[in-house]
This record gives C-alpha cells, sequence and structure tokens, in this order.
C-alpha cells in the first residue's frame, strides 16, 4: 500500500478514486443550508400523538419522518442514506431547541461562524408550523428557566460555558453498531419481544416498560421502512438509468437496501450500509455532534475477511465501498446556535473513528482493515470522520505506527493519535471492568467512550481556567465587567505567602466546578424529557432493563464531563506569581496587580519579567510541579461530586472555546495581554516551548492524564524535517512510543510545511509565534534574516524518501 | 575514591552556550546536544560563531530594537550610548572595550534585542538537564553529545559529565575539531561511546592559511585515538566547503588517510549551510562565507561518492548537517 496513492500521481491512482473525486466534488460545493424538513414531520409526529407517554410520542414522530422524508440517491453514490432532505442540511431539533432558530432568523444566514442559508419558504415553515407547536415546551427552554442562579451568574460572564446540551440532542456516544449489523432489525426485536412477554402490565412498573419497549418497537420499524424507501428508490432509478454499468450499481444498492438493517449483514457492502444507515437515523431523532461508529476495524474485518477469502471483493472494491462512506460522513452539517459554533467552529460532527489498539483478550488488534481505514482517510482527505488511532506500544506492531506517521506526514492533522493504555486506564478509572475497557473508543474529540454501553455527557460544560487567576487575583471580580460574581477570597495585597495565594485560586476554581455541578444535574433533569428510542435500540441494557438511554439505561452510566480551558495560561500565571513575588521578590503584589489592571500599559520591564518567568511547555521543574499540583487539585475536586448517574468526570479539551473565552479574560501574570485567547488543551501557550518536542511531552506529562477520564487533547506543531528522511520517521516514531511510556494520552499533529512558512516570510505580524529549529537552537521565524529563513524553507521539501 | 572527591567533581563547572534537546544530526537517535564554548580554531564557515570565545559574549539583533533606551540607562560602565548615526537617525552605539559583561542591558531590554551567548553550569546541573530525554533515549536509541565550541578545551567538564551521564546508562558522543593536546582527550576516552572527529584539510598550508592552525596536532591526535585501547565508536566527519576543501586531492587523500587507520568506522560529509550566518550579524562580526553557496545535494552525493573509491573498506556517508 502507497500513502502517495491519494495524491496526482501519473497514472498510479486507482481508478476508483475518480468516483471519490466526484463526490467529493459535490460535498465541496455545496454550501450549508438550515434542513426543516425534519422538524416539519417531527412536528406533524408529535401532534398526531397528543396524550400519548412522551417516549411514544417520540418514537412515533421519529417514525414519521422515516416514512415522509426526502429520500435521495445521488449519482455516483454506493452507500445510500442522509439524515434530511439535503447533502449538507443544519438538522433543526425542534423538541430540543426550536428557540436557537428562532433568535437567528435572520442572522443565521450570514453568521461568522458556520453559517447556514436559510431559504424564506423554509422560514415560512418555521413561523407557521414548528414555532407555534413547541413554544413552551423545548428542553432549550425548560433549561433557560432553571439555571440556577450560582451557574448563571458564571455562565453569563463567560467563566462557564454549560449550553452545548441544551442546544443540541445527547451525542457523545457510540450505539452498538455491532449488534445491529450483526443480528439486524429481526435480532434486536426479537429481544424486545422476548422482554416484552415477562411483563405483565397489572405490576406497578411494568406498564411503563412495556409502553417503552413498545416505542423500541415504533422505532425499529421506522429505521427498516426506511431502507425500504431507499431500496425502493433504488430500483426506480434503475429502471430509468441508460448506463448499465450504474443501473448495475443502482440493483446492488436496491438488494442490500432490501436486506439491511432489517436482516443480519452478510458481506462487508451490507455491513457498512447498516451501519450508515442507522447512523443516520440517530442524527436524525437528535441532531447533536459526536455519534462515533468507533471501531470499525474490529467489528467490519469478519466481514471483508469473509469476503475476501470467498473472493466476492477486491481489496480496491473494499476500499471504494469504504471511501464512498467517508465521503458520506462529511456530508452533514452540525446545526448549532452562534455561540456554540463559536466554542466548536466548523460544523463539526466529531464521527469518530478508530483504528488499532487490543482485543477483548489483550491482545493486537490491527489488521487489514486497519491500514484501509488510514488508506481512505489518505483518498478522501475531507473533514470527517475524525480518525483516530489507538496505539498500543506493547501489542501493535511498529508496521502499524510507521504507517500512521505516514499519515501524519500528510499535514491533514489527522490521525489523533491515542495512547491505549492511557484510554484503557481512564475507562477503569470510570468503572468499567478491565476486560470491556480493553474494547474503548475515543469518542467526539478525544473523549473516552464504549460501544452500546456507556452513557454521559462527555463534554457537558467548559471551564474558564483564566478567569479562575483573574478572580483570585480580584477577590472575586470579573475584570471585563467589573462586577463581582465569583468567590470572595481576599484582597491580594494581603497575601503573604504563596500558600495563600493558591488557595485563592483553588477556591476560585473549587466554586466554579461547583456551579457546573449544580448546571449539570438540572440539564440532567431536563434530559430525563430527551428520550431517544432510536438510539437506546442498540443497547442491549436499555432492551433488557426497560429504561431509555436518557433516563440511565445504558450498562454503565457516569456524572457528565467537565472540561478545563486554558491549561498553560493557568499554570504560567500560578508559576510568574510565584517566581517573581514570592520567590526572588523581583515584583510586588502591587505592582503586578497594577500592571495587569492597565493590560501591562506602560510596564514594559515588569511585562518581561511576567514573559520570562518559567512557562509550561519547557520542562522547567517549577512549572511542572504546579502542573502536577493543581491538576490533581481539578480532579480531585471534580469526582468528589456526584450525580444519579455516577462520579462527575473531568477532562481537557478545548475544541475552539480556547478563543471565545480568551475575549472574557483580562491580562494575566504569565504576560498574556488582555481579550486574547487562551492556550489550547494541555499544549503550552503559542511560541513559549522553546525546548523541542521531547520537552514539551516531558512537561506534559505532568498532567495526571489518567484521572482526566474525558481525554486530555495535545497540540504539537511539527517541521517536515521530523519525517521527510528515513531518519525523521524512525525518531517520530521514537518521540510516539516516548510518549506512551510517559503517560501522556494523545497527541495530534500540525505540520509547520512551505506554504506556513512562505506565509509566514509575507505577514510576519500574523506568525509572530512560530518557532523553528534553526541550527541547533530554537528561534522565532520572523525574527530570523531573509536569507536564514529561506534556508529554512528549503529543508521542509521532501528528500525523496520512499514511503508505503 | 572518597564522597569529597566526587562531591567535588560535581560542583566544577563549566562555560556552556545552550542544551538543545530532541536533535537528531548528532549521532544515532534522538540527542540532547550541549554546546560548549571556546574554539582553538576559527574556521570562517562556522554555524555557532557565538561558541568560540569561552567568556560569555553579547549579541544585538537590530532588527528588534525599538531604541527605547533602557540598555543606556542600564549599562554602570556607559559602554552604551544615545547617537546618531551619518543619517542623523537616532541609534545606540556600544563600545565593547568598556563592556564588563554584566549583561545588565539584556536584563533591560523589553524586546529580547540583547542576547546573552553562554552561562556556567556545574556537571551535576548539566547532567540533571541530560537525564530529562532519558525516555526518549531509550526508545530512539540515542542519548547525549557534547559539541561546541571545543568541548576538550574544557577536557575536566566533559569528562566529568561523560562518566555521570554513563552512569545513567545514556550513550555518549562528542563531537570535536580535535585541535587540542592529546591528554585533554584521553581523559574522556574511558566514558566515551562515540566520537565525531573532524577532519577538514589535509594540506597543512591551506590549513593554516584558513583556520589560522596546521594540521598536524589534529591529524596526530586522530592516529592516537584510533590506537586508543577504549572501544569507542570513531566517526571522521569532513564538513564540504566548496573551494576549501571539496577538491579531488583533498577528499582522496583524506579518504586515504582514514583507511590506513584500523578502528575508524565510517567517513560522514556535511554539507556546509548557512544557517549560522544571522548569529554573525548579532555579534558585529563579518560573515565571510558570504559568496559561498550550500553544495546541492547531488553534488554532495557525487563528492562522497569519490570519496568512497579511496576509502579502502570505510563506508562514507552523507548527512543533512543542519545542527
Amino acid at each position: 500500500m502507497s500513502v502517495t496513492k491519494g495524491k496526482s500521481g501519473p497514472g498510479k491512482a486507482p481508478t476508483y478514486l475518480d468516483r471519490i473525486r466526484r463526490l467529493k466534488e459535490r460535498v465541496l460545493s455545496t454550501m450549508p443550508e438550515m434542513d426543516l424538513e425534519n422538524a416539519r414531520l417531527l412536528t406533524a409526529g408529535f401532534r398526531e400523538a397528543e396524550g400519548e407517554p412522551l417516549v411514544i410520542r417520540k418514537a412515533k414522530a421519529f417514525r414519521n419522518q422515516c416514512y415522509h422524508k426526502t429520500v435521495t440517491i445521488w449519482d455516483d453514490e454506493l452507500i445510500v442514506g442522509c439524515a434530511g432532505s439535503k447533502i449538507r442540511g443544519g438538522i433543526l431539533c425542534a423538541d430540543s431547541c426550536w428557540s436557537v432558530l428562532d433568535r437567528e432568523l435572520e442572522t443565521i444566514s450570514n453568521r461568522k461562524y458556520d453559517p447556514f442559508y436559510l431559504r424564506p419558504e423554509d422560514k415560512k415553515i418555521f413561523m407557521k408550523e414548528i414555532k407555534p407547536y413547541w413554544q413552551g415546551r423545548s428542553n432549550y427552554e425548560e433549561w433557560l428557566a432553571q439555571i440556577p442562579e450560582i451557574t448563571r451568574a458564571l455562565r453569563d460572564h463567560g467563566v462557564i460555558y454549560i449550553d452545548r446540551k441544551a442546544v443540541r440532542g445527547w451525542g457523545e456516544t457510540t450505539a452498538g453498531y455491532e449488534w445491529l449489523i450483526k443480528e439486524g432489525l429481526t435480532g434486536i426485536v426479537n429481544t424486545i419481544e422476548k422482554e416484552r412477554i415477562k411483563l405483565d402490565i397489572t405490576k406497578p412498573g411494568d406498564y411503563e416498560k412495556d409502553y417503552y419497549l413498545q416505542a423500541l418497537l415504533i422505532a425499529a420499524e421506522g429505521i427498516a421502512a426506511l431502507a425500504e424507501r431507499y431500496a425502493l428508490e433504488a430500483e426506480r432509478l434503475a429502471e430509468l438509468e441508460a448506463d448499465p454499468r450504474r443501473r448495475g450499481e443502482l440493483l446492488q444498492v436496491a438488494a442490500t437496501c432490501h436486506h439491511v438493517p432489517q436482516q443480519p449483514a452478510r458481506t462487508f457492502r451490507e455491513a457498512l450500509q447498516s451501519l450508515y444507515l442507522y447512523h443516520t437515523c440517530i442524527f436524525m431523532e437528535q441532531n447533536a455532534a459526536s455519534y462515533n461508529p468507533g471501531r470499525m476495524d474490529q467489528y467490519l474485518w469478519p466481514f471483508l475477511k469473509a469476503d475476501l477469502n470467498a473472493g466476492i471483493i477486491t481489496n480496491d472494491e473494499a476500499q471504494e465501498l469504504l471511501d464512498c462512506l467517508w465521503v458520506k460522513f462529511s456530508e452533514p452539517c452540525l446545526f448549532q446556535d452562534a455561540l456554540t459554533a463559536e466554542f466548536a467552529a466548523g460544523y463539526p460532527m466529531f464521527q469518530n473513528v478508530c483504528v488499532g489498539g487490543v482485543d477483548d483478550t489483550g491482545k493486537d488488534a490491527v489488521n487489514e482493515l486497519s491500514c484501509m481505514i488510514l488508506q481512505a482517510t489518505i483518498d478522501v482527505q475531507l473533514y470527517q470522520p475524525s480518525l483516530s488511532v489507538r496505539y498500543s506500544m506493547a501489542k501493535n506492531p511498529n508496521s502499524f505506527l510507521r504507517k500512521v506517521v505516514e499519515l501524519i506526514s500528510l499535514g491533514t492533522g489527522f490521525p489523533a493519535f491515542h495512547n491505549d493504555d492511557l484510554g484503557i486506564l481512564m475507562l477503569m478509572n470510570k468503572g468499567i471492568p478491565l476486560k470491556e475497557a480493553y474494547n474503548w473508543n475515543p469518542c467526539g474529540c478525544v473523549e473516552t467512550n464504549l460501544e452500546g454501553r456507556l452513557r454521559h455527557y462527555t463534554a457537558l460544560a467548559d471551564i474558564n481556567l483564566g478567569s479562575m487567576v483573574e478572580f483570585a487575583l480580584g477577590n472575586g471580580k470579573n475584570r471585563k465587567s467589573g462586577l463581582y460574581i465569583a468567590a470572595r477570597t481576599g484582597e491580594p495585597n494581603n497575601f503573604v505567602t504563596y500558600e495563600q495565594f493558591i488557595n485563592a485560586v483553588k477556591t476560585q476554581i473549587a466554586y466554579a466546578i461547583r456551579a457546573v455541578v449544580a448546571g449539570s444535574h438540572v440539564l440532567d433533569e431536563i434530559g430525563f424529557n430527551r428520550p431517544v428510542p432510536a438510539l437506546s435500540l442498540t443497547f442491549r441494557d436499555c432492551i433488557e432493563k426497560s429504561l431509555d438511554y436518557a433516563w440511565g439505561g445504558a450498562k454503565y452510566n457516569t456524572g457528565n464531563g467537565i472540561i478545563l480551558i486554558g491549561v498553560a495560561d493557568l499554570i504560567n500565571s500560578i508559576a510568574a506569581v510565584r517566581h517573581l513575588v514570592y520567590d526572588t521578590g523581583l515584583i510586588r503584589m502591587s505592582e503586578l496587580l497594577n500592571a495587569l489592571e492597565k493590560n501591562f500599559e506602560g510596564s514594559d520591564k515588569l511585562r518581561k519579567l511576567c514573559l520570562e518567568a518559567p512557562k509550561y511547555g519547557n520542562n522547567d521543574p517549577l512549572t511542572d510541579q504546579i502542573a502536577g499540583d493543581i491538576f490533581t487539585f481539578i480532579a480531585d475536586e471534580i469526582e468528589q461530586y456526584r450525580s444519579k448517574f455516577g462520579k462527575m468526570t473531568p477532562g481537557i479539551l478545548p475544541v475552539s472555546g480556547n478563543t471565545p473565552f480568551g475575549l472574557e479574560v483580562g491580562a494575566l501574570p504569565s504576560g498574556r495581554k488582555a481579550w486574547q485567547p487562551l492556550a489550547d488543551g494541555v499544549s503550552p501557550s503559542g511560541g513559549t516551548d522553546f525546548n523541542g518536542p521531547t520537552a514539551v511531552l516531558s512537561a506534559v506529562a505532568h498532567i495526571p492524564h489518567g484521572r482526566f477520564v474525558q481525554g486530555t487533547l495535545l497540540n504539537m506543531k511539527i517541521e517536515p524535517a521530523m519525517f521527510n528522511t528515513e531518519n525523521g520517521i524512525a525518531q517520530l516514531m521514537a518521540i510516539l512510543k516516548s510518549m506512551c511510556s510517559l503517560g501522556v494520552y494523545h497527541v495530534q499533529f500540525n505540520v509547520i510545511d512551505q506554504d506556513t512558512l512562505l506565509r509566514a516570510q509575507q505577514e510576519p505580524e500574523k506568525y509572530k509565534g512560530l518557532l523553528v529549529r534553526v541550527a541547533g537552537y530554537t528561534a522565532y521565524f520572523t525574527e530570523l534574516g531573509k536569507d536564514v529563513q529561506d534556508e529554512i524553507i528549503g529543508r521542509t521539501v521532501m528528500q525523496g524518501i520512499s514511503v508505503g | 575514591m572518597s564522597g569529597g572527591r566526587q562531591k567535588s567533581e560535581m560542583a566544577l563547572t563549566g562555560s556552556v552556550l545552550r542544551f538543545a534537546r530532541a536533535s537528531m544530526h548528532d549521532g544515532r537517535g534522538l540527542r540532547t546536544v550541549l554546546f560548549l564554548k571556546g574554539c582553538p580554531l576559527q574556521c570562517p564557515w562556522c554555524s555557532t560563531p557565538e561558541s568560540r570565545p569561552f567568556e560569555p559574549q553579547r549579541g544585538y539583533v537590530q532588527d528588534l530594537c525599538t531604541l527605547c533606551g533602557n540598555c543606556v540607562d542600564a549599562c554602570r560602565v556607559q559602554a552604551l550610548a544615545r547617537a546618531a548615526d551619518e543619517k542623523d537617525e537616532k541609534t545606540v552605539t556600544f563600545d565593547p572595550e568598556k563592556c564588563q559583561r554584566c549583561f545588565g542591558c539584556a536584563a533591560s531590554c523589553p524586546q529580547n534585542a540583547i542576547k546573552k551567548y553562554g552561562h556556567t553550569l556545574t556537571v551535576a546541573e548539566a547532567v540533571e538537564q541530560i537525564c530529562q530525554d532519558e525516555i526518549f533515549y531509550f526508545h530512539s536509541g540515542g542519548g547525549l553529545t557534547i559539541s561546541g565550541g571545543e568541548p576538550f578545551c574544557q577536557a575536566g567538564f566533559t569528562a566529568n559529565i561523560l562518566r555521570e551521564t554513563k552512569k545513567h546508562g545514556i550513550h555518549t558522543a562528542v563531537e570535536s575539531c580535535m585541535h587540542v593536546p592529546f591528554s585533554q582527550i584521553e581523559m574522556a576516552l574511558p566514558w566515551l561511546d562515540h566520537l565525531y572527529a573532524d577532519l577538514k584539510q589535509m594540506d597543512s598550508r591551506l590549513h593554516l592559511l584558513w583556520l589560522g592552525e596546521n594540521n598536524g596536532l589534529i591529524l596526530e591526535n586522530i592516529k592516537k585515538v584510533n590506537a586508543s585501547c577504549f572501544p569507542l565508536v570513531i566517526t571522521i566527519r569532513l564538513p564540504l566547503i566548496p573551494g576549501f576543501n571539496d577538491s579531488d586531492q583533498n577528499l582522496r587523500e583524506s579518504a586515504q588517510f582514514c583507511a590506513g587507520l584500523t578502528n575508524i568506522r565510517e567517513i560522514e560529509v556535511l554539507p556546509y549551510h548557512r544557517l549560522g550566518s544571522d548569529t554573525y550579524r548579532h555579534l558585529g562580526l563579518d560573515y565571510q562565507c558570504l559568496d559561498l553557496t550550500a553544495p546541492s545535494e547531488k553534488y554532495l552525493q557525487e563528492r562522497a561518492t569519490f570519496m568512497r573509491k579511496f576509502s579502502g573498506p570505510l563506508p562514507v556517508k552523507t548527512g543533512s548537517g543542519l545542527i
């Protein structure tokens, strides 16, 4: 297999890539639009079922969508399905949050982050059919009415972001795709019927169980009917089709959709189609990010292996089907409100697909399909699916790691590289036994998940860590508004010792966590009114307990995820105060407060001291120690809270929330000026890591990753010199193994390629923090002389190594 | 050995330019390169001119300077002064004669336009830093490389660091110009796994003309190291400088010299590069190699192939020479 296969190598590209290019072109040339068909059908379904239990109404509304939604098969498609009526539609989840669109009716077509074009006729449907029915009834409205006071104050000042779950559906879960593919809806329905027979509705509690199981059956009926509609549409198109080749393809689509997901899949093709149709259904049921296909290389491999052995498919044909599915994953666009879009920009569906790792006996799980999945991302190079690698240093072969490095070198940002042992540890820390934890999968961004068995919001709310320092140095005052909104931790000028200062920071963090937990409990309550029968259908325990996913029916439940943003800003600010005010006495607290108040205006010398104080990411003993202490405190603090579903769970992943959060935070002792973005994930602040990748990883390892069970995200910049020679590839492999030894959980690489450097040369002011290696030292690229810059640009060129 | 002596050896200080971690170009695997200061040669193409003198040096990056004058106020001996240049533009002048190298100017500069090249470090401090990347050495087969400057000029410091580093099971290498008394090299050999010895020019007159010293001591030292009883690996490195040492004659003689030695592992040809040219400007020095162009990959390969004809059993490799 060649890594360059997807590129325009003369005469080398396999022919199926022509189809993929055409499919891709259609996605790339289609502008995201609001798609209100689902909302309309959902509303009609709810209306018809007035008076019935909520979950039955939800199931009937879902079935109504399946019966009546537009069914389209586009040219060239081999895998079919679409959650809405348009390729790149934003689906409004009316029962969750119709009012979000109400607020943005006039702006959504042109808003800054993730605009959706809203057609005038759709606007009319919204005003006439959707809004009048749902006004006063959506989950979002319940939330707005019930936000606890302590939570609201911090929420309204950008200290916490906690609306995400109220403006979209569940997401952040891995459905039981494997069960559906293997046993089909028929098998699942049998299981439901068996449970139903056991019930006696004269017994207290059994009536609720009975109507719940009925709701599941209604959802299953809907899914089966939708597949059948695709089969009929394919047959209709086949009849009209003049090209015999395409007619054959359409008939094959028809045959496939007649069979799955109703029946168990018999072939790789059927397995893919069964997976995708169900995948669109759960997205249709509730618009949300992070419905994760998970370990596709594990549950699909038996199908592919059998097909290959039986000679009914070739490797290229299988690759083509996978690539087609990859394009499908890039079609849907996450609809969210303008603010949420700022926190996760780019219509991010976060459909996380994972390869590698170990099987449930703990042994190497890499197979041929793992590499084909990597190849699909190399071939297609679209923004979805989110491709993750579970790398088990002990078990996965070097050849697999090398393939991963080759994919990294393409500079797409994929794959997200996960340390398998840490992922397993995190799941165990969520209370899941080792045998099952072996089967974990990355979820959404870098969260941890378990297919068909685990329920929680992995990223319920974000806490702005920059604000924590601001509050500690302002006795609870929010600099932007001038209001005292947080804990009153005392006048900082009276902090005689470092301990007094750090205790104030910790008190502020504890206060913010408390505010989030209070809000989380409210959202859990509201979540009970948000049953998801189509999703629950593939959670075996939901059937056995006759309890919806939303009600805690999954085998494992934990408290929601609380996400920390601004890790480096927090550590660097604490370190600067400790170093400058307490350890060396170079500046007085009052001088520092004064400079921060004025955003360092006229305090060049003081700011220089702040900037030169130890910085996280350089493996400095002071920042390393602070990282360990403060993040142990944070994990302890979060874990001491429980919800109805279990222990609350910490995580560190920013998506893009570090930018809007930064807008809310004034100047910090780290030397960061007011209203600038915060650092992302567990990464060092941009342009402060002078000691190269080994120092970054060694520093980052001081955060106790295993305790942040919703994952930790590290972004690293990498120069092409790391992988454009055989030696470089070997060293990057060694770096990744070292990262695993150090206990760092995740890393994702951005390649500093030639284009980046050329742009930095032309627009230096935009690339001020860009660090590069020169001759044995690290320097800001924009501060180098032109000739040296040119020499560095020159070395980004591939040095003719063979890959693949 | 008494604990007291051990302690004093750990407290021994050296003059250090900097550490570079995760280097891929100074030996096998991922390496921490410790650059020492002080070099007996004056190679005009040197990519780290700030490593030549033993003492810390002051650098000035004019492009970053905003002429705020903080440094002038910070200087206690008036080595810095506000002035006007020939175009009557504001400027800051520096008198190196007056400067006492307190580096108060560097500390006062809000733009970091004034650099301090070099500081002192104890053996213990150096070893602590080296050990930070232990895990990376383990997975990559890397380790420590002491470079410079000339490591053997600070022979005691170098030997002690190597000895202490070996106690942690870390692979050790030294890059040397070999223009030092052999006794200073000998001190390090028991703890050295890999020696990179430079061989720049076989013609002693040209050597003297370009580098300020003839090559007699260097050739002699290479022979002595080759004959040493310690099982270290020796690589002869030849920086390929167009117009100075890339002639057929020099390459042939260099190859033949190496081929005559029994314990050399390989010859490595490194291309000249100009990544250090900025630093000359910052030091107020002329970059004498402005007219030189870096040899192309093709030329480098061709020259290496040529050498291989005369190197007997020795392989001739080409390195990227980036660091």
